[in-house]
């Protein structure tokens, strides 16, 4: 076992040595000189792995990162004479600064505009540092002092730099990807609501990526002008520098230090030797392999040459399956699977949740009017109405995706107002979703970790968090399972492990028992009134009465997003309003004839 | 001959310049909108297939003829004409071959993670066409030499130059015809229905994948003719594409990503603040100029400045 | 006319449609309701081929459904009005109809269809040129049908034409429907969460529960069935 989990650190001293014997072995400079720009495009496609790669949100202006480290270190060189072991030093901070200033306004866009966004950024500065004179800036020769200036007469020298950043950009990835960093990364990349929801603050976790990413990439990039020698725009700042980044790590595998020096070992030495050899006849074949590498990966295989291999050796049952997070991928031994029971409750006066005139509308759709009601600490309350009579979107009000266009919302005697659903979650209120919303490519103990990263500090306390979520729905057994292949009872009930795994006060399900054969939904009902005779609060929506006329205590019912009534099952049942919104006009009128 | 204050003379000469190069911007944009707004694909390679448009007129008319037989004064025009049905072609087989596999009714339901497929996809053909044509062409600048690009008309104290007033009339009428092509043709209604609803479009028995196989080569040949055009008076290298590419997206956000008719206005906007960020900026910043705008107006009116978004969240 | 039999679908995993079998005659109203998230959206997007079923066969006027791509599907004679409109909100309402009559059928018989839908539904001639987005929730429904109706189809599937709708409104939607269906003999298949409307004129009803069919009968059966209403209500 613990065998097992150094095997990444000692497969991390095989790429050094690996790299060092081959660059000590050979005399040629020009290969020696080749080896250093793998190890570089290593670190770069690194850096774009841990923005990128984890989250999900594709950057195609890494260039920015490695362009500015190359500028900082020859600047500093070139105007204030700063040796280059304090010029990468600040490299590293330009870059990571530049990242939070990239990130902070970027990330507020989604999807095409992000993508867009990043893409401007390198070449808004290419053309910046033309127009400021800076077209081409030679390193000057300092032969007198070649160690402190880093202008070493022997290639090797620059092998064993850039090994080391290599080693230093391996060891930061594989600790990202084995902490809760990674996994909230990930979680984000895999469903975004999903993780909000779980008490994941978005923002910041791709805030501390972008920084790393800015780090690595712009460490290489100054350790990249000291190789070369000269720094132009083009070269640092170019689509080519974004582009590269982007194509080692999607040929490699994403979201795996693996990916990144698998791509760069192959392709860069592949471009680079026909570049040596055909540059001359065909000036461009560098960026045409890496574009027909791009294409041909989009095409055959989309998750890169790592995740293909390792698929295919699972397949052949010689490696186990795992996911590739370590928190959560093999518990930890001496976890106690113990079943979690509800945060225990504050005394607060009054009811638990209390809406007062709650209304939300979308263009001219009033979805939510004035709606009122309270619910105190312990019952279990059910919220009915038919197909778009607003129950979803008074969830997502609740939960903080939605803000409410007018109304107040309290919690234990706090505003929920204008709060992003993570601190929502962090007050101690969970969320199901209608449709299940799993991360299908985690196991279902990872799933449940996330929920619980919320309610603990350490690592180790949210497996633990985690596990003991999972008993109490009685999934331990399958805690190993990738979520994706869970039947849909499963599902249901690991959203809810990952729900009660942040330890909430109050659960809101959203259509929990849709789907749902019979047996199935009495096993379901059986549990969450097992919970709330623990305590636990429940707020459940359900559009089929028949389950909920057994579950819940109080029933609220909405048509056209205006609360029609509130009261218990059997009398709301039979009041003609609700019969009406549910069967139509028609049938009450036949019923009365 | 009248006087002028020197600052107003340079202000209207500007102006001019502006709206004439924003016309052929306007065309590039047009194209780029099309395809956007019918595949929702962000087509990173617009630029390079613009490149392939001037490289083509070029050829067309100083090596194949059209130089000799259309005179100096139409066969531009006419070369720029004929690079459209070309790069159409070359267009129609990449989207068959390649991005039909990532996109339309292949990418269906898929999300997140999925749509970037059709984005890295785009740019990789960008970087072929980019570095093949490298290979293919060469480096060295070239342009379509015709006595257009030396002469100007006056008007007023404003000096028009003539190539650029010919390829802002051609680009104009262009966009005009593809304006009626999509309000008046029932071909053009279909198109704007699966660029509305895709599932709605089906229902209605609109072939959507061949839907988005038409818009993507008129969308990619408007943009070749625009470069055609625009080959007259700027020289090009392989790498041209890149210089405009964020001039088209530029023109795109502004006019509201989705809306095609709006990429027009924006492309004519894009051209009017590239050049009057002359008068206050070193001419050298005048695409930093763009980047700004554009970032400012991602950031702060994503729906764009003409009209409402189209772009589903 | 129209036959499903033993159809399945499945997302990742999960059943969304389990063994359905259903039975539309040239000419008759068929109805399907069934609680949320019994999968009556899907059995729809099935029949139209935007969703790929897994199994079983669907035949539609003799021919092997399955094996036609989803955009000839209309041209068949299927028109499907989807949930939630679905109208072309940035075509004008006239550019709408046009595109429901897209099909072959529909071209032929466009002068013909297009007043009969002006007839069903006046409201839409008054505001030909207005946007499809600036029309209320009503306007919208009556588009999406009329855009159905203009396609001349054999058969007109509808799914939860009342979604969304006062009361008021959707009770003259089930009118003209069932004027449509009365005077011009369309075969239609609506699916519907108010039962009542929807039972009270089907000839043939099916209720569906978890991706199955439950019960199924004639008007008369469904009606009087106390089952109905608790698959709703619960008691």
């Amino acid at each position: 076992m613990a065998q097992r989990m150094r095997s990444p650190y000692v497969a991390v001293a095989a790429v050094a040595v690996a790299y060092l014997a081959v660059a000590f072995s050979i005399e040629n400079t020009y290969y020696q000189l080749m080896i250093t720009l793998m190890l570089l495009w290593s670190v770069m496609a690194l850096s774009w792995n841990a923005l990128s790669g984890y989250s999900g949100m594709v950057s195609f202006g890494h260039a920015s990162f490695w362009g500015l480290g190359a500028y900082t270190v020859t600047l500093a060189l070139v105007k204030f004479d700063i040796v280059p072991w304090l010029g990468i030093p600040m490299a590293i901070v330009v870059g990571t600064v530049a990242a939070v200033l990239i990130g902070y306004p970027t990330f507020r866009l989604r999807g095409h505009y992000f993508a867009l966004a990043m893409l401007a950024y390198p070449l808004a500065l290419l053309y910046i540092f033309e127009w400021a004179g800076y077209q081409e800036v030679p390193l000057p020769m300092k032969r007198e002092h070649p160690v402190l200036y880093m202008q070493f007469a022997d290639q090797r020298m620059y092998v064993l730099l850039a090994v080391v950043l290599l080693v230093v950009a391996m060891l930061i990835s594989l600790k990202v990807e084995r902490s809760r960093f990674g996994l909230a990364l990930l979680a984000i990349k895999q469903n975004e609501p999903a993780a909000e929801a779980a008490g994941i603050d978005e923002l910041k976790w791709k805030l501390f990526a972008i920084m790393l990413s800015g780090a690595l990439g712009s460490a290489a990039g100054g350790l990249y002008a000291l190789v070369l020698l000269i720094v132009t725009p083009q070269a640092v700042f170019g689509v080519l520098v974004s582009a590269q980044a982007l194509v080692l790590t999607l040929f490699g595998g994403v979201g795996t230090v693996w990916g990144a020096v698998i791509g760069a070992a192959i392709l860069v030495p592949l471009a680079e030797m026909l570049n040596g050899e055909l540059g001359s006849i065909l000036p461009g074949i560098q960026g045409v392999v890496y574009g027909m590498a791009i294409i041909a990966v989009i095409l055959l295989a989309p998750e890169g040459l790592y995740w293909r291999v390792r698929d295919w050796l699972v397949h052949r049952g010689t490696l186990q399956p795992s996911a590739a997070l370590a928190i959560g991928s093999r518990p930890q031994a001496g976890l106690v699977a113990r079943a979690i029971e509800p945060a225990a409750l504050p005394a607060a006066a009054g009811p638990l949740l209390e809406l007062r005139g709650v209304s939300r509308s979308f263009g001219g759709l009033q979805a939510l009017q004035d709606v009122t009601f309270s619910v105190p600490a312990g019952i279990l309350q059910g919220i009915i109405g038919p197909n778009g009579s607003g129950k979803t979107t008074l969830f997502n009000v609740l939960n903080g995706f939605l803000r409410p266009d007018q109304g107040e919302i309290r919690f234990n005697g706090q505003s929920l107002v204008g709060l992003k659903p993570n601190g929502v979650c962090r007050l101690g209120i969970g969320r199901t979703f209608q449709v299940v919303r799993t991360f299908p490519r985690m196991s279902v103990l990872q799933n449940a970790i996330v929920g619980a990263l919320v309610a603990a500090p350490d690592d180790r306390e949210a497996e633990e968090l985690a596990l003991g979520a999972l008993v109490r729905v009685g999934l331990r057994e399958r805690a190993g399972v990738l979520a994706g292949v869970l039947t849909n009872k499963e599902r249901r009930l690991m959203e809810l492990a990952r729900a009660l795994a942040s330890r909430p006060r109050l659960i809101l399900m959203d259509e929990t028992l849709a789907g749902l054969a019979p047996k199935e939904t009495d096993e379901l009902l059986e549990l969450l009134q097992q919970f709330n005779a623990q305590g636990l609060t429940i707020v459940i929506i359900e559009h089929t009465m028949r389950a909920m006329v057994r579950l819940a205590s109080n029933f609220i019912v909405l048509d056209h997003g205006r609360m029609v009534t509130q009261g218990k099952p059997e009398e709301v049942v039979h009041d003609k309003r609700v019969i009406e919104a549910y069967l139509g006009k028609r049938w009450m009128d036949r019923v009365n004839t | 001959m009248d006087v002028y204050p020197l600052w107003l003379e340079n202000t209207l000469q500007t102006l001019a310049t502006g709206v004439l190069v924003g016309g052929a911007y306007a065309l590039m944009c047009v194209g780029l909108g099309l395809i956007f707004g019918v595949m929702r694909v962000i087509n990173f390679a617009q630029g390079d297939f613009m490149m392939l448009g001037m490289y083509a007129a070029f050829y067309l008319f100083t090596y194949l003829g059209i130089g000799t037989v259309f005179g100096v004064y139409l066969g531009p025009i006419v070369a720029a004409f004929l690079a459209g049905p070309i790069v159409f072609v070359v267009a129609w087989v990449l989207h068959w071959l390649m991005l039909s596999r990532v996109s339309g009714t292949a990418a269906h339901g898929v999300e997140g993670e999925g749509h970037y497929a059709q984005l890295i996809l785009t740019l990789g053909i960008a970087l072929v066409l980019q570095n093949g044509g490298l290979i293919v062409f060469g480096s060295w600048p070239q342009s379509i030499r015709t006595p257009l690009s030396k002469e100007a008309w006056l008007l007023g104290p404003v000096f028009l130059n003539e190539s650029r007033v010919v390829a802002f009339a051609v680009a104009v009428g262009l966009a005009l015809l593809l304006y009626l092509f999509l309000n008046l043709s029932n071909l053009g209604k279909a198109l704007r229905a699966a660029a509305d609803n895709s599932d709605a479009a089906i229902y209605m028995g609109i072939d959507v994948d061949r839907a988005h196989r038409l818009a993507f080569a008129i969308g990619i040949a408007l943009t070749a003719v625009a470069g055609g055009l625009v080959a007259m008076y700027y020289p090009f290298q392989p790498y041209v594409g890149l210089d405009f590419v964020i001039i088209m997206y530029t023109g795109v956000v502004l006019g509201g990503l989705g809306s095609i008719m709006g990429a027009f206005w924006g492309g004519m906007t894009v051209g009017l603040v590239q050049q009057l960020s002359t008068l206050i900026l070193p001419i050298q910043l005048q695409n930093t100029a763009i980047f700004v705008v554009f970032l400012g107006i991602v950031m702060f009116r994503p729906q764009g400045l003409f009209g409402r978004s189209a772009e589903r969240m | 006319m129209l036959t499903l039999e033993n159809v399945s679908v499945s997302y990742g995993g999960l059943m969304a449609l389990n063994g359905i079998s259903l039975q539309v005659g040239a000419g008759e109203f068929v109805a399907v309701v069934g609680p949320n998230g019994a999968g009556k959206t899907t059995l729809f997007k099935t029949i139209s081929g935007t969703v790929p079923a897994a199994g079983g066969e669907i035949t539609f006027a003799g021919q092997n459904l399955l094996a036609v791509p989803p955009a000839q599907r209309p041209h068949l004679g299927i028109a499907h009005v989807p949930e939630g409109r679905q109208v072309f909100s940035s075509l004008t309402v006239l550019e709408n109809l046009e595109m429901g009559a897209y099909t072959r059928a529909g071209k032929a018989k466009w002068e013909e269809n297009l007043a009969l839908i002006f007839q069903l539904f006046p409201r839409l001639k008054d505001r030909t040129k207005q946007l499809a987005g600036t029309l209320s929730g009503g306007e919208q429904q009556m588009l999406s049908i009329g855009r159905g109706l203009a396609s001349a189809p054999q058969i007109l599937m509808l799914d939860e034409p009342s979604l969304g709708l006062a009361p008021a409104v959707a009770d003259a939607i089930f009118e003209v429907i069932e004027q449509i269906h009365r005077e011009r003999g369309l075969a239609i298949l609506l699916v519907e969460q108010r039962v009542a409307e929807a039972l009270e004129s089907c000839d043939h009803g099916y209720v569906m529960e978890s991706g199955q069919m439950v019960l199924t009968g004639t008007h008369e059966t469904l009606v009087s069935d106390k089952r109905v209403k608790q698959t709703y209500l619960g008691m």
